[in-house]
Formats: C-alpha cells, structure tokens, sequence
C-alpha cells in the first residue's frame, strides 16, 4: 500500500500562468468553456471562474491594491480539489462511485455515477460539477491513471515555479513548514499553511501556503462535514417517531371501546 | 521591408511563420501586401497575412474591394512540431533534437521540405543559363536525399544530411565530420556550413543535439551533456569572468570555471570559453595578433581589449552611455534634456505612418502593449486552440478606476481606442494594477493592451498595432510598439 500522496500549493511562487489548467485539460482530455468561444469574465485575468466538471484547476486572481497603490500585491492560487480525509461527497454518494484510493485520494469513477448530483453539494470548497458531456459529476482525480503508472499528475508536472508539488503527505508538510519559517524569517509573517493537519476535514490530502485569510482566497475557514446533521438529525427522527406514536394512541383510543356497531 | 514593400519596391514575398498584417502599424502594412505581384504564407492555419485580401477590416468594411486586389496568395499548409523531427536552439543557444511523434494531416508538409523542394525547383531552372550571376545556382550542391524510401516519395529531405552539412566534413572524405572549429581549415579540405554549429554532430553516430542526460540533483548543473550548446558545448559564454584576475573563483557559491594552478589550465563546471593554457599570468604581446594580443586576465575574448565596457566609445549608433529619451510619441516634454527623442532613432517616413505631436490633446494617454502567457505572439499558434482561448477569450483594455471614472467608463464596456494610425475596440478590464502618473506636475493616465488578436481564428479582435507605428531603435531596429499616445473614449 502506497503512503497518502497529494498536493502542496505555495501560492507565493504562483505566477498566474495557468500551465497547470492546460496540462490538467490536455492529460485528461476536458472540453473548452463553449468550444473555447468563452467570454471575458472581467475579474482580472481570470477567465475560468471556478472549478467545475470540465475544469479541474482554476488559477485565482486577487489583486489588493489600496487606493494610493502602496503595498498593492497581486495573490495567486491554483485551486483544485482537496482530496479531503473526510470527505464529504464520498459520504454521501448513493452509488459507491466515489471511491478512497490507494493513494489517499478520493476519485469519481465516471461509469458507476448516476448524475444524482448529491457530491456537488456535499463539497464545502465548491470543486465538483457535471460534466455535460460525460453527463456524470467530475473533479480532479489527482491523474489516478498516471499514478498507477508511476508518474505525476499533470499539472505539478507543467508548474514551472514549483507552485504545485507533488509527493508524499509527510514529505509535504514537512516541506511546508520548512518554508513558512523560511517566510516568516524573510518578513512575510503573514504565510500560514491551510489543510496541512487534521483541523479541517481531518486534513487536506491538497494543502496550501497562503499569506491572507482563507476567504480571501474563496475557502471556508471553518468546513462541515453533511454528517454534522446525522446525530440531531437521528434524535430528532426518534422524537418525531415517538411524537407520531403518541398523536396515534391519542387519536384512537376511543376506537373499539365505544357502542357497538349495528 | 515593409516600408520599401509599401513604397512598391518589394514584388513577391515568402511569409514563413509570421503574420504580419497584424504587425506594427498594420494597416501599412497590409496596404504594402496588396502592392505586392505574388505572396506564399506557410504556416498552420488560414490566419490574418493569409486572408488579408478577403477578411481585413478595410475589405469587410468595403474602404478596399477584394477584386482589386492584384496580389497572387499561395497557402501551404505546414506540419507542426511534433509532427517532424529536427532540432530547437533556442536564445540560450542550446540546440535540442526531437523525434517525430506523429505524421502530419493531409497535405501538411515540414519546412526543411518547403526549403529544400523550392532549392532543387531553382537549381533546375537555372540549369540552362549561361550568365556569369547564375553560376552560383549552377554549382549548389543540394544532395539531401531521405534514406527512407516513404519519406523520399513524399519529397523530404534528410535532416542528418542537412545537419552533417552545417557540423562541417573532409571535403575528400564526406564520412569523415568535423569535430570542432578548431579543425576547419581555409584550404578547401574542409567544408562547413557554419562555424558556430561545428562539433554538434561530430561523427555520423554522434548526434550531441539529441543527447537527454541531465546532471543529478544537488550539482552545480552545466548539464553538459544534455543537448549541445554552440559554440564548442559552451554553457556559459566569457565564462572565465566568473573567476577574479588571478584565475580564483569571485565566490565560492558561483564558481564555475577557474585556473588549476598544479595543472596550468583552465577548469571547470563549464567548458572554458578561453584558451585551454593561457595562464592569468600571461602578458599581452604588443603587436601580436588574436588571443596572444590579449592578457591573462581579459575573459571577454571577442572584444578587441578584451574586456567588458560601459563606456562605449564606437560599435554603436548610440552612445557612448546610456541615457533617457522620450519615445518618439509622448505627452511630455523630456524632462532630462532639451532633446526630446533619439536623434537616431529609426523612423520610416510615409504619410500611413504618422506621429502625434508632444502633449498632443487628441492623444493624452500614454499606451504600453504586451503579451499574455495563454497567447503567443500573434496568435496563430493560440488562437486556434480552444484550450488556450478559453483563458483568454478576448482582446482587452487594462485601465485604472481613475481614468475609468473620468470617461464613465465601466468594467466590460466597449471602448473604443484611437491614435494617428489608426482606431480599433475592445472590452475595458478596470484595475488598480494600473495607475495614473503625476509628471511636471500634471496628471497622465497610462493604458494597457495585449496585441494578440486578429480577425482570423477561433478567438477574435481587433489588431492592436493598427495603432502602433513604424519606429526603430537606431542598432537593431527593434520596434517601439511598447509605448505611444493614444485617446480611449466609451464605444
């Protein structure tokens, strides 16, 4: 058995090219927005907007730049799925589609998904979305298939700043911290490592060095899991049911026990 | 060119991977097109230099009729990269071979076969003539027959035998290569087609272009024997700069090439780019003639004193140091000298290449142009895939709240961008990335556009240089499209 692979993304060597959504979209073969007759979003030089069933890297633009330009700076980040410990669309998908792999990782096997689109909602990041023309919900599958085959995925492959690595969990965070001190020793107190331990989801097999809060970025500081709602939820059923049985002794208790019947 | 091609000085035109009609002030340069009797465009798709007689916006706007249009278009549809084998060298001078991955569709075709069948097509027509000018067509050798009898049916040439040709070879033993310039002689025994290039393949088994062994991690990585870089497998050129004038690594960190004392030569990560034994010690020869007139000491070995110069004296239009001029269109007055522009700047007077006067009020803005990483140059290698468009689907105009405020100008509105050459639109991108600056005490608005767009393509747009203009820096005549005036108002 393999040891937990996944992602570090260091957001502060991100560079904005996006070499990491075209080699995503060429290994695995996504369709273009339209053909490629896409829009311009206006929201800086992104164009993809999120992550969906045919794009499963999307390169963050967020430009902080104060009226008088002072400190102005440019944050760069390319999202992907989390490859959650916990995951919540594995939870909750009804067809056993999405399965846990050797690596940690957590993959939707396109020919066992019925398009129930429950995982899109389960997802607190917001990764998975149909792919219309598969007709199934996809998302980043950390390139299984190349896995298997030895190799890495394709878009820590393409980062040509080493954004994005690629490699063992420990090894990871290890590396992680090592430049967060690095960071914090340089002046930029402000990096912190996002999904790194078991805080969020029980660990983020994709975590992230960032330098601002994680809404910034467009994560939720604080992710659920949909079985936080199992345990009250349970009770609350147990309640109703005994609720249910009580209106029914109340509501026919006369039945039987009044005259009898011509 | 362009400007002798619009002069009508020019008459036919081999337009190999370029794309010109969405060049520097492009309109010129699409009317110098039409004055041309023939044009051949090869390149991978249909795009604007191709289909500016059908498809330019002065033909779809009527301003031109395309049957008047007297210029003869050839298309060839060429193969892509991957699609033949050859080598890439790239500005670090590094040459690397690549194998063919797949053949190329239909009647796509590479370039060493358009160069070579047009060469055996000369040669055969000059065969018969008799004047003294044509004696040079008469005697080219152009033998570069495939070894595979496919290949050969399809007309390609041999890329070993083309790259044999500029390594070098004995004249009388054409097996035997040249291992290196240093062996090249002026007698006639040797022949070579390019001196930098010889000793990248030095025996008709050594390929060095092809070679894939990289230096382990943790090294100080010349990767010597990844590829080969010319001249003589140099990584690093006037290497011997990176040690002081007693021969001594500067740093311990960057050492890279320095002088073995016990062995009295010359050492390193790198292949030295000095003679071998020419000890730091070594005074300069008064009188003498190449590297004997220089000392030890000097790493710059091309320069006549062999060393590295700020102070420039010759070798320049310019100089003998640097200093600021404004462009030649600008909305300021130099604030550094009563010299507004380069006395020597290149500028092609014609009346399609207009300038706007300083601080000209038509044209307040100052415009910079330039390039997106999801498009390369003038799209015909990005516009065409939608992998790439979707990044990067239309042309824009980078402003700052501040001007955007000033022309009620919103996110995503049409704009609508002039300057005296021409006029063309685009969608705003409003950003604080762009600012307004404060010179002489006056308020100057930049803006900002990517050139990449044309009428042709998947994704289309306006031409950004139909409002740059024809200008040149006076050394090697690289263009000024990277600053200009410009007025910008809501479309």
């Amino acid at each position: 058995m393999p040891e937990p692979m996944g992602f570090y993304t260091d957001t502060t060597v991100c560079i904005g090219c996006k070499a990491c959504e075209v080699a995503c979209k060429e290994w695995n073969q996504l369709p273009s927005t339209n053909g490629g007759l896409n829009t311009l979003s206006g929201n800086s030089y992104d164009n993809t907007r999120r992550l969906d069933g045919i794009h499963w890297r999307h390169v963050k633009f967020i430009e902080q730049f104060p009226e008088d330009r002072r400190d102005g700076r440019w944050l760069l980040m390319s999202d992907v799925c989390k490859h959650c410990v916990q995951a919540g669309c594995l939870e909750v998908c009804p067809t056993g589609a999405i399965i846990r792999t050797e690596f940690d990782t957590v993959v939707i096997q396109s020919d066992a998904c019925n398009g129930c689109r429950d995982c899109i909602a389960a997802c607190p990041f917001g990764v998975i979305e149909m792919n219309p023309v598969a007709g199934t919900a996809q998302k980043c599958t950390l390139c299984y298939d190349r896995l298997q085959g030895g190799l890495e995925p394709a878009c820590s492959k393409a980062c040509p700043t080493q954004s994005i690595q690629f490699g063992t969990i420990n090894q990871l965070r290890d590396r992680a911290q090592k430049r967060v001190a690095q960071l914090h020793q340089s002046g930029e107190t402000r990096a912190y490592l996002y999904g790194a331990d078991e805080k969020i989801l029980g660990g983020l097999n994709s975590f992230y060095l960032l330098v601002d809060k994680p809404e910034v970025y467009g994560l939720p500081s604080d992710p659920k899991m949909p079985t936080r709602n199992l345990k009250p939820g349970a009770w609350f059923s147990v309640l109703g049911g005994m609720l249910v049985g009580l209106l029914g002794v109340i509501s026919f208790r006369n039945r039987g026990s009044g005259e009898p019947r011509p | 060119m362009f400007a002798a091609m619009h002069a009508g000085r020019v008459k036919g035109m081999l337009c190999i991977g370029q794309n010109p009609a969405t060049s520097l002030n492009a309109k010129l340069e699409r009317e110098a097109l039409r004055k041309l009797d023939w044009l051949v465009v090869k390149d991978n798709w249909i795009h604007e230099t191709a289909n500016f007689w059908k498809s330019a916006p002065e033909v779809t706007k009527g301003e031109v009729k395309a049957q008047d249009i007297k210029t003869e278009v050839f298309f060839f549809p060429v193969s892509q990269v991957a699609e033949d084998e050859g080598t890439y060298t790239n500005t670090q001078r590094l040459l690397q071979f690549h194998f063919k991955a797949a053949e190329a569709p239909g009647d796509c075709r590479s370039d060493t076969w358009f160069v070579y069948q047009l060469g055996k097509r000369l040669k055969k027509l000059y065969a018969d003539s008799t004047l003294p000018r044509d004696e040079g067509w008469k005697n080219l050798v152009f033998d570069y027959e495939h070894e595979g009898e496919n290949e050969r049916k399809k007309g390609d040439p041999s890329n070993p035998k083309i790259l044999k040709e500029i390594n070098g070879f004995a004249t009388d033993d054409p097996g035997r290569h040249m291992p290196g310039f240093a062996a090249l002689k002026d007698d006639g025994s040797t022949t070579c087609a390019s001196w930098i290039y010889c000793g990248v393949y030095p025996a008709p088994d050594k390929n060095l272009a092809a070679r894939r062994t990289a230096d382990p991690p943790g090294t100080p990585g010349a990767q010597l024997g990844w590829g080969w870089a010319w001249p003589s497998n140099r990584r690093v050129m006037y290497n011997r700069a990176s040690a002081d004038p007693d021969g001594k690594p500067w740093s311990e960190r960057k050492k890279w090439v320095w002088w073995d004392e016990e062995q009295k030569k010359w050492t390193g990560y790198d292949v030295p780019d000095y003679p071998a034994t020419k000890a730091p010690t070594d005074k300069a020869k008064p009188g003498a003639a190449g590297m004997d007139a220089l000392p030890g000491t000097a790493p710059f070995i091309m320069r006549p004193d062999g060393l590295g110069w700020l102070f420039v004296p010759s070798g320049l239009v310019d100089g003998p140091l640097p200093t600021h001029y404004e462009p030649a269109e600008s909305p300021v007055k130099n604030p550094l000298y009563e010299q507004q522009t380069s006395p020597v700047m290149k500028y092609w007077k014609d009346d399609a290449n207009p300038l706007a006067e300083v601080g000209d009020p038509k044209f307040p803005y100052v415009m910079t142009t330039y390039r997106l990483t999801e498009h390369y140059l003038a799209g015909a290698m990005s516009r065409w895939n939608p992998w790439l468009t979707e990044l990067q689907p239309e042309l824009f105009i980078e402003l700052s709240p501040e001007l955007a405020g000033e022309k009620k100008i919103a996110n995503l509105d049409w704009v609508t961008i002039s300057s005296p050459r021409g006029k063309i639109r685009a969608k705003a991108l409003v950003t604080r990335r762009l600012r307004p600056f404060t010179i002489d005490g006056k308020v100057v608005h930049q803006v900002g556009m990517p050139w990449h767009w044309g009428y042709e393509g998947l994704s289309r747009g306006d031409i950004v240089n139909e409002l740059t203009a024809l200008v040149g820096d006076p050394n090697v005549s690289i263009h000024e499209g990277k600053t200009f005036v410009c007025n910008v108002e809501k479309a």
